[in-house]
């Protein structure tokens, strides 16, 4: 049995520290079976505790202590780290935001403080970290640094590149791809990150691995079709994004019908206000994210591979509320994690994009100018079993 | 879509959809709809290679789509009569292919609670334009073929009397699957369950479809079904506590559900007790059939419990095979119920090849599954013995499931 401290800002009711933990304390379906994980949680710090706090409940019930500090949660109220992993939720609470829309999510100061205590007494554990490292690539990169001085395998990121993929697409290892482009909606800098992550999670699979973000430009309103037109993005790739798509809005709300979204031009007319994340990799390959708020609710992926007439596409599939089973699925990499001692998915794929994200950011702050990204030479490879839902 | 001159117009299939209503989310606006505006399909907003030339329409409810549709389709005739739509003012058949959308409008209910769609009454005048020219078509008929047995056998015999091809049935066996597995052909399975939700003589269509879909690929094929148990109620309870159907695979199905409600507040995804799930339950009926090479099925409907439709098996070397069939369903989870496109896609290479793509006899076992699934219930829950669904059909191999 596994005994993990849980480091989150909040834990309430359909927010992600109750979705992942209660994982921990009353299982979760995987496989077509209803999985008890050999993992205990021994230790909890909670750093606010709005209306509809649960932390105390769940203390009570499942029997952890609740300690107010983070050091004391990982040494379990004694004088050395005295669990087998730490699980860093830091999404949702009242933090600030800076001019750059980013929330001010603790995490780095979290996780700084779980290094603190694991070279204080001179041993460390597996770290799980909800979502994006960082708002900030300094620190971001920093965590990594200290993950692999220290010699601890983290895991960190989004549900959306482990859920369930309609259809099940997987690219293979080492493809040739000539340009991706993701689909998604939501705000920044909480959904563009989850699109980030996805549409990273299958580019990373191409030729040669990762090696890097050349430059990243954000754009938006008109410059995004006209950018469409001019061949900065594929108006090809868009089509087959939208084809794997089970929202559009407009017409298909009003009277059910189906709609060439894009080719008609509803979506033009339907999204307000549209953004485009121009990805540039160090090889060449381009990969873009748009962000179509009003157009659509879904998210979706395509990818052009050198040879093939036709696009891959696929919809990440981002299974209703209130299970979000795709939760189920991340936490079913941490288990593996806390099992066997190595990340299943490589902690670099948070590290770029969370750069990629902050370097968007930046453009947008810029008055939208394209940003040389030399600080994003991170080099990794994906892995070569699929990590998503597919069994 | 090709409708600019008459050259275009030659080369590509007339298809006439004869249908009860066509309004928001009904199923014909879901089939017709994409054949008229096309739909996303392997990458591309996919445009039907052929023109629905005629509609008929059985009733127009408040809310009917069908004038609005035909004005912006003006290829899209609406007509008066069944007869009218397949003749398109000539003398014969003048069209290549009809769908029969039977689903939905206000019809009567009998006494054991089935609703009465025409679909019969419409095959049947279809037939009568196909006899009266001498020459027949593909036809796609929605859902189950009649609400009774000796109606359904007539269609299908009817159809292979005369030689066309004929498809029917629900979009569950054609849609998503999560995960994307398909049955093993000529495996051998023990024992098969859905956990799904909805209504009698309506979902419990869908649920027996879904569990047809998969067994009928089993090892020496479909044999055909001996009997059929239902259970509603305080039965359904005892029947489950007495594990009549395995404990054991209602699990693994209810752990494919995405839509798990949790009984207890303040949890998203907890898995219930048996009393939970008596809490959570309206109206629980289950099916249990036995079919003539000794499987065991049972369809749960398990309405306030779950919103999808979950398929369990435990095969013969002790595995168990689990999946979900996914339905995006508006308007709660998307705004397109795009478990239509699978569908619309295999009628429309029947419609080009003038070849089933899957058997017609599995929409004709489940027909007489639901009917007898139905009686059941109505004769307070006996056992019916169902000499008439003792027949066999072999399922092809080739998958048609939606995995591309």
């Amino acid at each position: 049995m596994k005994r993990v401290a849980v480091v989150s800002t909040i834990y309430v009711h359909l927010k992600h520290t109750q979705h992942f933990i209660d994982r921990l304390l009353v299982g979760y379906p995987y496989g077509g079976e209803w999985i008890r994980p050999d993992v205990e949680v021994v230790s909890l710090y909670v750093d606010q505790r709005p209306e509809g706090d649960q932390s105390d409940d769940r203390a009570r019930e499942y029997g952890f202590e609740i300690y107010s500090t983070i050091a004391e949660a990982l040494r379990c109220g004694g004088d050395t780290l005295a669990v087998d992993g730490v699980l860093i939720i830091g999404e949702h609470g009242a933090y600030p935001s800076n001019e750059k829309g980013q929330k001010l999510y603790p995490r780095y100061e979290f996780f700084k403080q779980c290094v603190d205590v694991f070279e204080a007494d001179g041993r460390s554990v597996p770290v799980y970290n909800d979502k994006h490292l960082s708002y900030s690539w300094a620190r971001a990169e920093e965590m990594v640094e200290d993950s692999k001085r220290l010699g601890f395998p983290m895991l960190a990121g989004s549900s959306l590149p482990v859920t369930w993929r309609l259809p099940d697409l997987e690219l293979e290892a080492e493809c040739e791809i000539e340009e991706a482009l993701m689909i998604g909606v939501g705000g920044s800098d909480a959904m563009d990150y989850h699109c980030l992550e996805a549409m990273q999670c299958m580019v990373e699979r191409r030729k040669g691995g990762e090696t890097g973000v050349k430059s990243v430009q954000l754009i938006e309103g008109d410059a995004v079709w006209r950018a469409g037109r001019d061949g900065v993005w594929s108006e090809r790739l868009l089509e087959a994004a939208l084809s794997r798509c089970d929202s559009p809005k407009g017409f298909p709300d009003e009277d059910g019908r189906t709609i060439d979204l894009f080719g008609s031009g509803e979506l033009q007319q339907r999204v307000a206000k549209p953004a485009a994340y121009l990805i540039e990799y160090l090889d060449g390959t381009r990969a873009t994210l748009l962000m179509l708020n009003g157009g659509i609710f879904d998210y979706c992926f395509a990818a052009m591979l050198k040879g093939d007439p036709e696009p891959v596409s696929t919809q990440f599939f981002v299974t209703p509320q209130p299970n979000v089973n795709y939760s189920a699925s991340l936490v079913h990499k941490i288990c593996e994690m806390l099992e066997t001692g190595v990340s299943p998915i490589p902690v670099e794929r948070t590290q770029i994009v969370s750069g990629m994200l902050e370097a968007c950011l930046d453009s947008k702050m810029s008055g939208n100018q394209k940003r040389e990204t030399e600080h994003l030479r991170v080099e990794y490879t994906g892995t070569e079993k699929p990590q998503h839902f597919c069994s | 879509m090709g409708t600019d001159g008459q050259e275009g117009r030659m080369s590509r299939l007339k298809i006439a959809a004869i249908t009860t209503e066509y309004r928001k989310y009904s199923h014909t606006q879901h089939i017709v709809d994409r054949f008229l505006e096309g739909y996303g399909w392997e990458g591309r907003h996919h445009r039907p290679e052929m023109d629905i030339v005629s509609l008929y329409v059985d009733k127009r409810p408040e809310g009917d789509l069908s004038e609005e549709r035909a004005e912006r389709f003006p290829d899209m005739r609406v007509y008066r009569t069944v007869a009218d739509a397949l003749m398109l003012e000539t003398n014969g058949l003048a069209v290549d292919g009809v769908l029969l959308i039977g689903e939905h409008g206000d019809y009567g209910l009998n006494e054991k609670g089935q609703r009465l769609y025409p679909r019969y009454e419409l095959f049947k005048q279809v037939v009568a334009v196909f006899k009266a020219s001498g020459r027949s078509v593909p036809v796609f008929n929605d859902k189950h073929l009649s609400w009774k047995w000796a109606w359904s056998k007539e269609m299908y015999d009817i159809s292979r009397e005369m030689g066309f091809a004929f498809m029917a049935g629900s979009s569950l066996p054609v849609t998503y699957r999560t995960p994307q597995i398909e049955f093993p052909y000529g495996a051998a399975v023990e024992e098969a369950v859905c956990v799904c939700y909805g209504g009698v003589d309506s979902y419990d269509f869908h649920g027996l479809e879904t569990l047809q879909c998969m067994v009928e690929r089993r090892q020496g094929g479909e044999s055909g079904v001996k009997w059929v148990h239902a259970y509603r109620g305080d039965a359904f309870w005892e029947a489950f506590y007495d594990g009549v159907w395995s404990r054991d695979l209602v699990v693994s199905a209810l752990c494919r559900s995405h839509t798990l409600k949790p009984a207890r507040p303040g949890f998203n995804h907890t898995f219930p007790t048996v009393d939970e799930m008596k809490s959570l339950v309206e109206d629980p009926v289950a099916y249990v059939y036995e079919h003539v090479d000794g499987l065991l099925c049972t369809m749960l409907l398990m309405r306030g419990l779950v919103e999808d439709f979950n398929f369990a098996a435990r095969m013969a070397d002790g595995s168990k095979l689990s999946t979900q069939m996914y339905l995006p369903m508006p308007p709660a989870r998307t705004t397109l119920a795009n478990f239509f496109s699978p569908l619309v896609n295999n009628v429309e290479q029947m419609f080009l090849t003038g070849e089933e793509t899957y058997p017609l006899e599995r929409t004709l076992l489940t027909s007489g599954l639901t009917e007898a699934g139905v009686d059941s219930l109505h004769q307070g829950g006996e056992r019916i013995e169902t000499a008439h669904l003792e027949f066999s059909y072999m399922a092809p191999e080739a998958s048609t499931f939606w995995r591309t």
